[in-house]
């Protein structure tokens, strides 16, 4: 929202500079932006006098010029322009200035003649033809005769206000306005509220009257209140320069009188007006409704819209004029042949027309206000200050009688707050004088009895209703800067509760610093991903069904991720193509699957740690170590099975299953999916379910006493099929020691043609102990026999 | 005679056991006097032919060569080893500065290392770490954050929709109503996690992290809030760190502020990080909105509470002096190995 300095010197005499007004709002709540001064680049720029035009005696296109500059001061200008003459009044830039442009003036010799400056062209001065006749001219601005020589420009030219932009909180629609943010000035500087001009002139004595032009019906209960006057005898012309000076300040381009007039208004009161060609009415009949099925409208931003009930609009006897509080209608708007006008000033309900905005994608000045919510006693002094300003610029006779229907006023509301829970909130002591103060100030009209604070607060104040309300508006003018030196301790009003780190991350947590120390490093991705993630990864749609974005910025981020593989794949590749090939990395993080489709309601989310690596020599068995540190400091069983996720390779990978819950697989990469995502065939993954691992106990330790006499230690290695595996002959050989048994563990697996085809040699090393005695050849030869015994009954097994 | 002969081969064998270089040579040595066949038992031998009265006195003087030439001998023998030593130790010398072996260290990310700091002091300020789902009703990160559907406060952010009832949340306070529905005041919990919101510029990611705070209490207040916000900007960013209030808005706080903090990096002078204002805006917290404690079936008339939430990544990019907020998602290890 931008103000200006001296409109808001209309309202309130403001003492203090702009940059302290700035500081002032922001303490308050009102965040200035920006402030701007107009004449930034104006300064050593005056108004000039040409008064005598000679060729150059060097060059053909140039003119040596007399110019009067005020004050006696003639000096001399050469220029290129061919639209100056020897009278004209023009802007002069003299030495010194700074153009918007980036031009910063100096003495010069053009062609050995002498040049004191140049003459502006409206761009040069950052304005158009919109502000000021000549100004979209290619040449120099030829300025109105009238204007006296010496004069700044800024100020010949009203460019000389300061421009505030602030950012409105949107609990403050009130402050959607110039008279808004005066209001929260005068409470700032504890002043009054200056009377702002609402009279205009009638003829008392003319037959006609409003309802001679227009009538209107309300057919909807969108509209909570409709005014309407007519004007006949309209100028369509320029309006003054103050007016369009100050339309031009805020940002909006001057076009003429009463469409000025209404733009005038609506950053003034933030009340939207909309003026219509009284002529194009058809039947004089206004008609406020929902749109029909069909019905469509060619409006001001040169689209046409195709409406349907949900729309509300303002329509003549038979079609839409106007899309109700959004946006004007082509047939029906002001023209420079318009002589008759209606003046609408409405106020609707603040959802409908969001809806409208947001539906057909239109945001106008009118609907940001309508859609943050317009107080129902605005359209009257909306409407006043419009004809008030017909009136002054004398550009039309305004007829008897003002059209008000549907008027549901909200009348000023009456609230009880306490001036101890209010200090409870705010926890410092307020004086009760100075919340009485503030209140008042605000418009709140406050009277105290006791505790309690009997506060009216004015029908523009909706934010208004508890002590929560009342604490804020009294803090940010009381100012927050109490709390700065506050010396207070931790916690004294609160009860002491017990600090629990939640139980995942503190898993995970142990994990990534295991990861992390162990040489991989941390990602996090985006959990937004394209649409493509099941078919990259080979999985079924049905047991992955995707969480779709409505409205996603782009369509590789258009979805939820089913699985991490995806994102550390991704990150893989972009690595690997910025010359990063040795890779360890890990996420823990969530995938998303819907469980029925469309969505009803929320998906699965679950929460995973992932690892992928790329490294020489790095293969299924290294993962394996780190899941088995991981599953070490949980107190669970579990067994390995061949993997069935389809995006790792079938016979190098594994499940890890507990009870029967896959809680994990690992393996080498999908040679497929590896294609898909262009990283290395070798690459491994893996991913832990965090979330089951995080329900089950830790690990409790139960430790054994220590044999006081030596282990023996035996070796053995056998031939075996090569499907056999290692992990059943040792669960054997385990079996086979019994209570002798202290450990088992493969040393070597040999392959040679001499074994054959399909075999391999498998040496372990077995370690037996006995916590009673000493061992003898003879019990150890024993055993090893039974182990070997075990393993050939079991596994076909030789003796190598 | 014998008595010479013991004296000569003395002095000999001292000699040649002074001028030994090595042990072999030594061995020899020792060979020579104390062997079977040695110097020492050949002179011996010779007392058979010494006087009987004579005998103690060269029995002595056998004993006195043996002793002092053992001695020698041994003298000589440690000299060697030590020496010996000091030259193995010399020829094994290593170059220092030869790189380090079994090291070979990942890090963690920015953005999880500041959640586990954060988790740190907040656990210990008495609060509980809680989570909540990302793709979420309307209701919890709007309706019951006293956001109704329609209202102009939703502008504040541009959602992720999946549907017209769910959509990514938006904010972190999303969790607050869920925890409000569940847990019996007094209570405190924080909650990190990812949030959404459609906005992708060089300031902005889709994607993002938030930390959201919740304190509810029958007797807390504004003054709560700025003591407990001291505590934790300090721990985080250092004991020197101050903290001030400027007035804001929610609509599920009420007073709502924007919490400043002086910047780390100047101290609050003034840097390029805080573009010369010497303070940091980093927070947004208030006292909840009563209406909220209603929504949420918390009797608003006996507890109050109040809430804080900031945006991590920002953290961590200040934490960790980190100039461009894409770095975080990229996931480029040359990005990664400087958080070692």
């Amino acid at each position: 929202m931008k103000v200006t300095y001296n409109w808001l010197k209309d309202m309130v005499d403001i003492n203090i500079a702009p940059e302290e007004l700035a500081k002032k709002l922001t303490s308050a709540g009102m965040e200035v932006e920006e402030v701007i001064y107009q004449n930034k680049n104006l300064h050593h720029v005056v108004v000039g006098k040409i008064l005598k035009i000679e060729k150059h005696p060097q060059a053909d296109r140039l003119v040596v010029c007399q110019v009067d500059i005020g004050n006696g001061r003639i000096v001399q200008i050469i220029t290129a322009a061919t639209n100056v003459f020897e009278g004209a009044v023009v802007p002069v830039s003299l030495e010194g200035a700074d153009l918007v442009n980036g031009i910063k003036i100096q003495k010069t010799k053009m062609r050995g003649v002498e040049s004191f400056g140049m003459f502006c062209s409206g761009e040069e001065l950052g304005i158009d033809e919109n502000y000021i006749e000549g100004a979209g001219v290619n040449g120099i601005l030829i300025l109105p005769n009238d204007l006296k020589a010496g004069t700044p420009i800024e100020d010949a030219l009203m460019l000389n206000d300061v421009i505030f932009d602030i950012g409105i909180t949107p609990n403050r629609a009130d402050c959607m306005s110039v008279v808004g943010i005066a209001r929260e000035v005068c409470a700032l500087l504890g002043k009054d509220m200056k009377k702002i001009n609402l009279n205009y002139d009638i003829d008392v004595y003319a037959k006609d009257t409003v309802r001679d032009y227009v009538n209107v019906s309300v057919e909807t209960s969108n509209c909570l209140r409709y005014m309407a006057s007519a004007v006949t005898d309209v100028k369509i012309e320029r309006s003054p320069l103050w007016m369009r000076a100050r339309l031009n300040a805020v940002g909006i381009k001057p076009i003429n009188t009463i469409v000025d007039i209404t733009n005038y208004v609506l950053i003034e009161f933030g009340q939207p007006l909309h003026a219509f060609d009284q002529e194009k009415i058809k039947g004089q009949q206004i008609v406020v409704r929902q749109a029909k099925e069909g019905e469509s409208i060619a409006v001001l931003n040169h689209n046409t819209y195709n409406l349907n009930d949900d729309v509300m609009v303002i329509a003549n006897e038979s079609e839409p004029m106007v899309i109700a509080g959004v946006i004007g209608g082509n047939d029906s708007c002001i023209s420079a042949e318009t002589t008759k006008c209606v003046f609408e000033s409405a106020v609707f309900d603040l959802k409908s027309i969001r809806v409208t905005s947001r539906k057909l994608g239109v945001r106008t000045d009118s609907s940001a206000r309508y859609e943050k919510g317009v107080n129902v006693a605005n359209a009257e002094l909306g409407l006043a200050r419009a004809l008030h300003l017909v009136s002054k610029l004398k550009c039309g006779k305004i007829a008897r009688g003002v059209i008000d229907i549907a008027n549901k006023k909200n009348p000023s509301r009456k609230i009880y707050g306490s001036v101890k829970l209010i200090n409870d909130i705010l926890g410092v002591t307020v004086p009760t004088s100075e919340m009485v103060r503030i209140l008042n100030s605000l418009g709140i009209i406050t009277k105290v009895a006791g505790d309690k604070l009997e506060c009216e607060v004015p029908p523009y104040r909706e934010d208004v209703e508890n002590d929560y309300d009342l604490a804020e508006e009294i803090i940010r003018l009381y100012g927050y800067d109490v709390y700065d030196k506050l010396d207070y301790k931790l916690f004294e009003h609160a009860s002491v509760t017990e600090g629990k780190h939640h139980p995942r991350l503190q898993l995970e947590r142990a994990y990534r610093n295991m990861l992390a120390e162990k040489g991989y490093y941390e990602n996090i991705s985006y959990s937004l991903v394209s649409g493509d993630i099941n078919q990259k990864l080979l999985l079924p749609e049905e047991e992955n069904k995707l969480v779709k974005i409505a409205n996603p910025i782009s369509e590789d981020i258009s979805c939820m991720r089913t699985s991490l593989a995806h994102s550390l794949f991704l990150n893989m590749a972009y690595n690997i193509s910025v010359g990063n090939r040795q890779l360890k990395i890990f996420e823990c993080g969530r995938t998303y699957k819907a469980k029925s489709l469309p969505l009803e309601e929320l998906p699965e989310e679950r929460n995973l740690l992932a690892m992928a690596v790329c490294e020489d020599g790095y293969d299924f068995f290294y993962m394996k170590g780190d899941f088995e540190a991981m599953l070490a400091k949980k107190d669970c069983e579990y067994s390995l099975v061949r993997s069935t996720k389809p995006f790792l390779h079938p016979n190098k990978s594994a499940d890890i299953v507990i009870g029967d819950v896959v809680v994990g697989s690992w393996g080498e990469v999908h040679p497929t999916v590896a294609l898909n995502y262009g990283i290395p065939a070798g690459v491994i993954y893996g991913e832990i379910d965090t979330q089951y691992l995080a329900g089950l106990q830790d690990k409790k330790y139960n430790t054994k006493p220590i044999s006081k006499f030596p282990i023996v230690d035996r070796d053995l290695a056998v031939v075996v099929d090569e499907a056999v595996a290692v992990g059943e002959l040792l669960n054997s050989v385990k079996s086979a020691c019994g209570n002798l048994y202290y450990d088992a563990s493969l040393f070597d697996i040999y392959r040679s043609e001499a074994l054959g085809v399909d075999k391999k040699s498998v040496a372990i090393n077995i370690k037996l102990s006995n916590l009673e005695k000493t061992l003898t050849d003879e019990e150890v030869e024993q055993v090893m026999k039974k182990v070997l015994k075990g393993l050939t009954y079991k596994f076909g097994a030789v003796l190598r | 005679m014998l008595f010479d002969e013991l004296q000569n081969m003395k002095n000999k064998a001292l000699q040649s056991i002074e001028s030994a270089v090595d042990k072999k040579s030594l061995g020899e040595i020792k060979g020579e006097v104390f062997g079977k066949n040695g110097a020492l038992a050949s002179l011996s031998k010779g007392m058979r032919d010494v006087a009987p009265e004579d005998r103690p006195k060269v029995g002595a003087l056998i004993n006195e060569v043996r002793n002092v030439l053992e001695a020698k001998l041994a003298q000589k023998e440690e000299e060697m080893a030590r020496k010996e030593l000091e030259e193995r130790l010399n020829s094994e010398k290593i170059d220092i500065t030869e790189p380090a072996k079994n090291c070979e260290r990942g890090a963690l990310h920015p953005i999880a290392g500041v959640i586990d700091r954060l988790t740190d002091i907040c656990v210990n300020l008495g609060f509980s770490v809680v989570e909540g789902p990302e793709v979420e009703s309307d209701y919890y990160n709007f309706e019951a954050m006293n956001i109704p559907k329609n209202h102009p406060s939703r502008d504040m952010q541009d959602t992720f929709f999946i549907n017209d009832n769910i959509l990514l949340r938006s904010q972190t306070s999303a969790v607050q109503a869920r925890e409000m529905e569940v847990r019996k005041p007094p209570f405190k919990i924080v909650c990190p996690g990812k949030t959404y919101r459609n906005d992708s510029d060089s300031t902005h990611s889709p994607v993002f992290h938030q930390m959201e705070g919740l304190v509810i209490d029958e007797n807390v207040s504004m003054a709560d809030l700025k003591s407990m916000l001291t505590i934790m900007m300090k721990r985080l960013y250092g004991d020197d760190t101050e903290i001030r209030f400027r007035p804001s808005f929610f609509p599920f706080t009420e007073p709502s502020i924007e919490v400043d903090v002086s910047c780390p990096t100047c101290h609050g002078k003034g840097c390029s990080l805080c573009k010369g204002t010497g303070m940091l805006e980093l927070l947004g917290a208030g006292i909840v909105n009563p209406k909220v404690l209603e929504m949420s079936g918390i009797d608003s008339k006996k507890y109050r509470g109040f809430a804080f939430g900031f945006g991590l990544d920002r953290t961590a990019m200040i934490l960790n002096s980190i100039g461009n907020i894409r770095y975080l998602y990229r996931n480029d290890i040359r990005f990664l190995n400087q958080m070692k």
